[in-house]
């Protein structure tokens, strides 16, 4: 059973050697990787099913002895992140093929990204997080610039720099625990760093922070957020925002809850500030953006937002806020992104399930993070506190509400929109449509969601104890 | 020892940190590569022990640290490679653009973007003028 830790990279991982030499153009091998990719998907939900019913699976790699060898580990807080990565980079796959692969090598880049994101969600080594974390990262810049359009070579180039200062932050992060700690493995890192004073742990917890929120764009280091995400292509979009922008998220909480909680609780204050600042910039800038992408971009940095102020309040309530809202924005970003670009029948509601889900109107998925970021809020103490949080959160929401349908008018009602009459595939719009049923199908039915976001929390809070 | 190392660290980062901030693109890469050494030179330092090498049979004695060695190969590894790729990036954007300054390249672009769009606004009939004029209000009004 232990297989099923490894099967998930293993499979993309596999499958990319192979068709990195051959044609992606060619449906045959597009279809091929798509396959790939959903097999690869099984394996993490057979392992995310598993890991519910009877806790973490731990494989030691290469036969080594525990403590010696490369730990892969896969829990629920992991699994749960791999799942829905996968799942945003499969739809948006799958979109690319039936639109038309345009470069020999995007199915195998986009393999090598989801070998990256499941390895890095499901190992319970630092160091080894790090290694997985530049093989997605990499295939990532190469995609930002998939259609050689010249702004998206530059975007391309810009998102390498910016996020390579980021890794080697990581890096420097990394080096430092492992001199405080002498180790590399997650559990023991977790377990030694008690010992050590706080005053020597905070510098290194401030460079793992500012390298995370680079990755997902927090407010002050959201400066090559928009560059990239405008006029990048639709697939190449959702799978940046969907799926690479989680390890941004997941190194949050798996460095800052489960690894340091002890620099994550000292520095709460600041985190708080970060993301109330990030909701409200975000928000801000969307609003007065034109261009559909523009305004996403921007919804983004405010989305990251209301992650933070969930990790800042921590706690139970904190912690599974920040899970469920995590899933949450993948699923809308990927649906929105995908369903923008759509002409025809139906593409228009898609777009709507997926404005509805981010400004958090029932029955979307988004109202059910929503929910959750006001019962973190109420958690949050003092009454000042929870008022402010709760007046914040419902403005966030009132605001993505009006950038949402100022997006949607723009794109579905504007003149030129009825004018263009000519439809998209039938296929991609049947896969937005599917999309934007499943997210209200979470939406109506969000209780395996609320487990995973309870038991990553109860996870997390484990090591405190 | 610690100090003098701490001080490379810092030269070679502070430089990495200055050429990225330059225009042009070379300097960012170099820059980049730099940075990326200087993390690795932290690596190095984090593990810095006196003693024999880690190899069996053992020595009495201390025995020097192998772990930081191996990660710093893999991290010079991945350091290489992207810089392969950045350099890569570069050459695409010199020969569509024909410069490597960052701020010719966005000029250029902008310059392309707005002959495009007086191209398509020339490209309209004249029926559809009407059309036009109103959307041009419409375009101004929620500015």
């Amino acid at each position: 059973m232990t297989t099923l830790v490894i099967l998930p990279a293993g499979i993309a991982w596999l499958l990319a050697a192979v068709i990195a030499p051959l044609d992606g153009r060619r449906p045959l091998w597009g279809w091929l990787a798509a396959t790939g990719l959903g097999a690869s998907l099984l394996a993490v939900v057979l392992l995310l099913v598993r890991v519910l019913r009877e806790g973490p699976v731990e494989v030691v790699a290469g036969g080594w002895p525990e403590g010696v060898g490369i730990t892969l580990r896969a829990d629920v807080l992991g699994a749960s992140f791999a799942a829905v990565s996968l799942a945003v980079v499969l739809v948006a796959f799958v979109h690319e093929v039936l639109l038309g692969v345009r470069s020999r090598t995007f199915p195998a880049l986009v393999l090598f990204l989801a070998a990256g994101l499941s390895g890095l969600f499901l190992t319970g080594d630092i160091f080894n997080f790090y290694v997985f974390f530049e093989i997605s990262m990499t295939a990532s810049y190469i995609l930002t610039g998939y259609r050689e359009e010249n702004s998206q070579v530059r975007a391309a180039f810009i998102f390498a720099v910016v996020n390579l200062v980021g890794s080697v932050m990581f890096l420097s992060g990394i080096a430092g625990l492992y001199h405080l700690t002498g180790s590399l493995d997650m559990e023991v890192v977790a377990g030694r760093i008690g010992q050590v004073e706080l005053s020597s742990i905070i510098p290194i917890a401030t460079v793992i922070f500012v390298a995370f929120s680079l990755k997902i764009g927090l407010f002050p280091f959201h400066f090559w957020l928009p560059a990239v995400y405008v006029g990048s292509h639709a697939p190449v979009a959702a799978i940046l925002s969907g799926a690479v922008a989680n390890i941004g998220s997941y190194g949050l909480l798996r460095f800052g809850a489960d690894v340091l909680p002890d620099a994550l609780s000292f520095g709460a204050p600041v985190v708080l500030v970060l993301g109330v600042v990030s909701i409200v910039y975000g928000a801000m800038q969307a609003v007065s953006r034109h261009d559909t992408s523009e305004v996403m971009a921007y919804s983004t940095i405010g989305q990251v937002g209301y992650i933070l102020v969930a990790l800042a309040v921590g706690g139970p309530v904190g912690y599974a806020a920040a899970v469920v809202y995590s899933i949450v924005n993948s699923l809308n970003k990927a649906l929105v992104f995908l369903a923008a670009q759509l002409r025809g029948p139906l593409a228009g509601a898609a777009f709507a399930v997926g404005a509805f889900s981010i400004a958090g109107v029932p029955p979307a998925v988004g109202f059910v993070g929503k929910i959750a970021l006001f019962k973190t809020s109420i958690e949050a103490g003092g009454l000042l506190e929870t008022t402010a949080l709760v007046v914040l959160i419902f403005a966030g929401s009132a605001l993505s509400f009006v950038y949402a349908f100022q997006v949607y008018q723009r794109a579905f009602l504007a003149r030129e929109y009825r004018n263009n009459k000519r439809p998209s595939p039938r296929a991609t719009r049947v896969l937005a449509i599917s999309l934007a049923a499943f997210v209200l199908a979470v939406g109506l039915w969000p209780e395996p969601l609320l487990v995973l976001g309870t038991e990553s929390a109860a996870l997390l809070l484990e090591g405190l104890r | 020892m610690i100090l003098a190392i701490s001080v490379v660290i810092a030269v070679v980062f502070a430089s990495g940190a200055f050429l990225v901030l330059q225009r042009d693109l070379l300097r960012v890469v170099v820059g980049i590569v730099l940075i990326s050494n200087s993390a690795i030179l932290f690596i190095i330092a984090a593990g810095l022990s006196r003693g024999s090498a880690p190899i069996y049979p053992i020595d009495e004695g201390a025995v020097s640290d192998p772990l930081v060695q191996a990660m710093a190969l893999t991290a010079l590894v991945i350091g290489s490679s992207v810089a392969a790729l950045l350099l890569a990036v570069v050459y695409r954007l010199y020969v569509s653009h024909g410069s490597i300054d960052i701020e010719e390249i966005f000029r250029m672009e902008m310059r392309e973007a707005e002959e495009l769009e007086s191209m398509n606004k020339t490209e309209l009939d004249p029926e559809e003028e009407e059309v036009a004029d109103e959307r041009k209000l419409e375009k101004e009004e929620p500015r």
